[in-house]
């Protein structure tokens, strides 16, 4: 009797005692904490991929609308208000003086005509003729597009008046770290590099595809010390 | 689990809405921009020869062979004129509105006598212009500006070092100036 009175009371006991609070203890199934945990993981995923998206799509182009002839890309259009809004975004950030319609079309180049990255530890050769254009130069960039400077003493740039060119005037301009006899270009061994050739007063850009634009190849000749 | 994808799958839909927000909104806030930073040289209604080495708001001759100037200007209270003069071999102007949007280029073969010589003008006064031409733009090209401020870039080509001084001298007589009768 003793013993069973006993037993009740003690489960009686135990029923009054109030049940602990269970929320704080198991987070995983909780609605108070899951449904901030989905919130947070929806808005580090929005603003992450959003952000990282924008900033290396407009690194990546500067936008729409390119013209390319072989390895050289041009934006014909990205100085006007009917561009796009990548090319718009890419210029206010970038900050650059464009070239008016009628003042030229800037064409660069970040690979050789076989496809491949152009690296200042190889040479290149540079041959053919450009599209018709008044004045054309020819430079080679870091891939800021910033100048590489090869040094004040050495050869870093090109033009119509100055590169040296063959009987039929076709031309063959070598872009190597080393001397090269000929039109060298002097590059500094220092990794990727542009090379931009700029078309002054040119037809180019407004060309309907009529006139069949044939750019200079860029073919790769040796690499490190060959 | 299956809470998770929803939330990755909104987060999605969000970053594909604020990649359009940034990139739409992207040039009313850079302060980076080309205007911007021909606004930063201080220099308005004259012509800036830019050096070869970046200033310090960025702008530089970016082509070895090209001698850049940049003026920017207001067509509010009056039209603005550009008048240079020179031999070079090659020179061109373009005009920029304050979004960096080509309002009107040219170069010296599409110029007259091959000489600059352009007026930029709000609607209203090139309307007033075209009533009554004055006598001293009688040559002068006509350019509407869809906005009242801008910025222009002239170019001159200095193929080789001869040429240097030659250059120097069309970009340091070119004029941008408000033009008064």
């Amino acid at each position: 009797m003793r013993g069973l009175r006993a037993k009740g009371l003690l489960t009686k006991s135990i029923s009054i005692r109030p049940s602990p609070p269970r929320i704080p203890l198991k987070i995983p199934g909780s609605p108070l904490f899951r449904i901030p945990l989905l919130v947070a993981l929806a808005l580090s995923v929005a603003f992450g991929v959003g952000i990282v998206a924008s900033v290396s799509a407009l690194k990546a182009t500067v936008g729409f609308g390119a013209i390319a002839l072989g390895p050289w890309v041009a934006f014909p259009e990205a100085q006007t208000e009917n561009t796009d809004p990548y090319a718009k975004a890419h210029r206010a950030r970038a900050g650059k003086l464009l070239y008016g319609g009628a003042e030229g079309l800037e064409f660069t180049a970040a690979k050789d005509t076989a496809g491949a990255r152009l690296t200042s530890l190889c040479s290149y050769d540079i041959t053919g003729l450009t599209p018709p254009a008044r004045f054309w130069t020819l430079r080679a960039a870091g891939a800021d597009g910033q100048p590489i400077g090869a040094g004040p003493e050495l050869p870093d740039a090109f033009n119509a008046w100055t590169v040296l060119r063959e009987a039929d005037s076709s031309f063959v301009i070598h872009v190597s770290p080393r001397a090269k006899p000929g039109n060298w270009l002097a590059i500094r061994p220092e990794g990727a590099f542009k090379l931009v050739l700029t078309l002054l007063d040119t037809p180019t850009a407004g060309s309907s595809g009529l006139i069949d634009l044939a750019m200079p190849r860029i073919v790769r000749t040796g690499c490190g010390n060959a | 689990m299956r809470s998770v994808i929803y939330a990755v799958l909104l987060g999605l839909v969000g970053a594909a809405l604020l990649h359009i927000v940034i990139i739409l909104a992207l040039p009313q806030f850079t302060g980076k921009d080309a205007y911007s930073r021909v606004l930063g040289l201080y220099e308005m209604d004259s012509f800036f020869p830019l050096s070869s080495q970046p200033g310090p708001t960025g702008l530089a001759n970016e082509d070895p062979f090209l001698r850049v100037a940049v003026c920017g200007f207001s067509v509010t209270a009056s039209p603005m004129r550009f008048v240079a003069r020179g031999d070079v071999p090659f020179w061109s102007l373009s005009v920029f509105d304050a979004n960096s949007n080509e309002v009107f280029s040219m170069n010296d073969h599409t110029a007259v006598n091959g000489n600059l010589d352009l007026v930029a003008a709000t609607p209203l006064q090139l309307i007033d212009l075209r009533k009554t031409p004055p006598e001293s733009l009688a040559q002068s090209i006509l350019v509407e500006m869809p906005q009242e401020e801008g910025y222009a870039v002239l170019r001159a080509l200095a193929p080789m070092d001869s040429f240097e001084e030659t250059v120097r001298n069309f970009l340091a007589g070119a004029v941008c100036e408000p033009f008064s009768r």
